[in-house]
């Protein structure tokens, strides 16, 4: 089977020689045109290659926050649709409603229960037994910090969780390589 | 559009010409390029996973065999790391130096830890207790380095519990 080499094919179909003369050039520039396909398709191929290595079938369950820097680990296991309590440098929230201020619970060394953030997860075990009757439930809370946020504030978030009914945390860190 | 073609015009057979059709195979790539531009995940978030120790809080499994009776505990302070066990065991891992600013020495740490998985090579439960004023980096490192070693369910306790 031959394969037939490509030719220009625009305007070859009119019976006329001036326009064939000036559709092959002879002298002049050619106006007929191919549009490169080959190199196009090549060019989506890579990128389809390239978005489908960045592809996430379970998608983005937590969003990076501007305020927050979380650190890196390698050791790591995938995060699971939770409650999300983010520790910025100026407030604590659940799923984005402010609960408490960073400043006043790292003020204090006695271990303080965060009312609000009780209440709120309360309401969401409660949603949470009401769509899933026959499971057990699980106890899990994402707990988004900053790197540099003192411990003792993440301590009284995961004490007042674990008043609510949640005692697994996961804290959500940076993919890093290993 | 881009062709094949034998040269011969079939002559009552079935031609072979064959016409390659590019045009619905570059929509088909486009459509793919926008479906996965859309959905893709840029920010490779993960989590780290621990469990609470709740006083007073029973345990739902059967007693545990004599030697995971005792507790292994990684104690994160704002001196150090300090490697301990509830049978009396207790390692000291002081911060080092480094440009004038005192930083945790994760190095250390690894070699300590991967003494201990030795020492311990059933066990994979270690209680991670952080002291006030330490950074939350701090325990986070920690916390990586003893699942390197391979202690991987780890548990959260107050570290002012164990001082």
């Amino acid at each position: 089977m031959a394969i037939k080499r490509p030719q220009p094919e625009l305007l070859h179909h009119i019976p006329l020689r001036f326009v064939r003369n000036r559709v092959a050039g002879h002298g002049r520039k050619a106006v007929d045109h191919q549009i490169p396909l080959i190199p196009f398709i090549d060019f989506l191929i890579v990128l389809v290659i390239f978005l489908l290595m960045s592809f996430s079938a379970s998608g983005e369950l937590i969003a990076q926050q501007p305020t927050i820097t979380m650190p890196a680990a390698s050791n790591t296991e995938q995060i699971e649709i939770s409650p999300v309590v983010a520790v910025d440098e100026r407030v604590i929230t659940l799923d984005g409603s402010r609960v408490a201020d960073t400043q006043t619970l790292g003020a204090t060394a006695q271990v303080d229960r965060i009312e609000p953030l009780i209440q709120g997860l309360e309401a969401e075990k409660r949603k949470w037994e009401t769509i899933h009757p026959s499971e057990p439930f699980a106890g899990q809370v994402i707990v988004q910090a900053d790197r540099n946020i003192d411990f003792r504030v993440v301590k009284k978030v995961m004490f007042s969780a674990a008043a609510a009914g949640y005692g697994n945390v996961s804290f959500a860190v940076n993919q890093r390589e290993k | 559009m881009a062709s094949i073609e034998t040269g011969g015009s079939g002559s009552g057979k079935k031609a072979v010409n064959q016409e390659i059709p590019l045009i619905p195979f570059i929509d088909l790539l486009l459509c793919c390029v926008m479906f996965l531009l859309a959905t893709a995940v840029w920010n490779q978030l993960a989590a780290m996973n621990a469990n609470q120790q709740v006083p007073g809080q029973a345990s739902t499994e059967d007693a545990p065999p004599e030697d995971e009776k005792v507790k292994l505990i990684l104690q994160v302070r704002n001196s150090g790391y300090v490697l301990g066990s509830s049978a009396g065991e207790s390692i000291d891992i002081k911060k080092r130096v480094v440009a004038d600013q005192r930083e945790f020495d994760v190095d250390e740490l690894e070699a300590k830890l991967a003494q201990w998985k030795q020492a311990w090579d059933k066990r994979e439960d270690l209680i991670v207790a952080p002291e006030d004023g330490v950074r939350y980096e701090d325990v986070i490192v920690a916390m990586d380095v003893a699942s390197a070693a391979g202690f991987k369910a780890l548990s959260m306790a107050d570290g002012a519990a164990f001082l």
